[in-house]
């Protein structure tokens, strides 16, 4: 904003209150995403993806302004609470996440799609093993097998939630 | 000339200032993670209260958006049911017919049983039933297998208390809000059930494996190997369950630890019950009043 808020005629107002709302669209996606893996479906595996890690991974790459490492502890904070895991799992390794999506994008610009997805799927691979030491740090030790199968079924899971976030990335531009 | 004069800062120097700052508050935000999770250690239950205020959150969403997926179920199941009628009733009757031979035989076991418990004077407490609920919502992913339930503390649903279904046991409560509580499964990681194993008598336990199936383990006694199909039922050990309440039945007896199916699965219950523990809490023993003076600094005001 140039002139001061006094300033500026309803129409702007306006599209600097929906250019403030916007900001927060990556977030809500985030969260809604994470909502929606607590919906009362039993699977026998641990067969539904973390969605929250894989929202963080591509907003960190599509906005990176937009997903801050604090944004993704925040979230980290509410994924943990929500899925019942010892609080500090997520809210460490979101933030983690974020920092390595952002160094990598700063040395490969190469952004075709394959390169995404293997990346991602690293990512995904050392989150599960991470996982598994921060929840033996926080006392909860089990084996590494299920998490390994939901980080399989993540990975799968990946251009899904690209095209959904895609999507929504488009519609933000095309509205500006 | 303009007073204050226009600040002179380059485009670099801001930049990099940006990046510090940015530095520390991810240093910060990585360390405050690492610390939560050293405190989750320490002291599991400090972020109960953050958990319950998540859970009452989600759980009256679901219930709320549940309906309209049931009734569209329950009409498909309800045009099934009339087409398959006839070969039901029949089933049925025939179900029943056995089933009440069975149930003359277990009426006389039952007052067989009654006499023998008054003879040697055993108290047997009734666990009465506190509510019966729909899942709301549920987390399966990596280690935890929890669920949640529209009901809490003002229907009278505590932490500590048994869960089960028609066809077994289900779990426990876990944490309660007012409104909302999280179930721990049978097959969570932490999840651990006093059983007895029917066919030798053998107390153990079972475990969860965070995944579809429970593991048996540190049976006592002898060593009798387990064979398929040997059920198991919780012992009342401990005092949260009651005895002879359907667990699993060990489906893999030669892995080790062999491998039991829960009776019980989460996907295909509609509605759970949950009911008191077996036992009432110990009261804590009152503290004998001391027969020392006590020092003035150590009274309490």
């Amino acid at each position: 904003m140039t002139s001061p808020y006094r300033l500026l005629g309803p129409a702007e107002r306006r599209r600097y209150w929906r250019a403030y709302a916007e900001r927060t669209i990556p977030a809500l996606v985030t969260l809604a995403l994470i909502g929606a893996m607590t919906a009362p479906l039993f699977v026998s595996v641990p067969a539904v993806p973390d969605f929250a890690l894989l929202a963080v991974f591509v907003w960190a790459s599509f906005q990176p302004g937009l997903m801050p490492p604090w944004l993704a502890f925040a979230i980290g904070c509410v994924a943990d609470l929500l899925f019942a895991l010892p609080l500090g799992v997520h809210a460490t390794l979101l933030p983690v996440t974020v920092v390595v999506v952002r160094i990598v994008d700063a040395r490969f610009a190469d952004h075709r799609y394959a390169f995404d997805w293997l990346f991602a799927a690293l990512v995904i691979a050392g989150f599960a093993v991470l996982e598994w030491q921060l929840l033996a740090i926080a006392g909860v030790d089990g084996p590494l097998a299920p998490l390994l199968v939901q980080a399989g079924t993540t990975i799968l899971a990946y251009p899904a939630v690209v095209g959904l976030m895609a999507a929504i990335q488009r519609r933000l531009q095309a509205g500006r | 000339m303009d007073w204050p004069p226009a600040r002179r800062t380059s485009y670099a120097r801001r930049e990099q200032n940006l990046a510090l700052i940015g530095a520390v508050v991810t240093g910060a935000v990585l360390a405050t993670g690492l610390l939560l999770l050293v405190l989750s250690r320490v002291n599991p239950a400090y972020s109960t209260r953050l958990r319950i205020a998540a859970v009452s959150a989600v759980a009256p969403l679901w219930s709320t958006l549940r309906p309209p997926f049931d009734a569209a179920g329950d009409a498909a199941g309800a045009l099934g049911d009339y087409i398959d009628t006839v070969p039901r009733a029949r089933r049925l009757a025939a179900e029943n017919a056995a089933l009440r031979r069975a149930l003359q035989d277990r009426a006389a076991l039952a007052a067989d049983n009654a006499a023998l418990h008054r003879l040697v004077r055993v108290a047997v407490p009734s666990p009465g039933l506190i509510v019966v609920a729909r899942f709301a919502g549920a987390s399966s992913g990596s280690y935890a297998r929890t669920a949640m339930i529209a009901a809490g503390t003002r229907d009278g649903v505590f932490p500590g208390q048994t869960v089960r279904a028609d066809d077994g046991l289900v779990g426990r409560t876990a944490e309660a809000g007012a409104h909302a509580t999280r179930l721990l499964l049978l097959t969570d990681a932490t999840s651990r059930v006093p059983v007895t194993i029917v066919r030798t008598g053998q107390p153990a336990l079972a475990v969860g494996a965070a995944g579809r199936l429970l593991e048996v383990r540190d049976r006592g006694g002898a060593e009798v190997p387990l064979v398929r199909g040997d059920r198991l039922v919780t012992s009342g050990a401990g005092g949260l369950f009651a005895p002879q309440i359907p667990v699993a039945v060990v489906v893999d007896p030669r892995a080790e630890p062999p491998r039991a199916l829960p009776f019980a699965d989460p996907a295909t219950i509609g509605f759970v019950a949950v009911t008191r523990a077996y036992l009432p809490m110990p009261d804590l023993p009152v503290a004998a009043a001391a027969a020392v003076p006590v020092p003035r600094e150590a009274r309490r005001r």
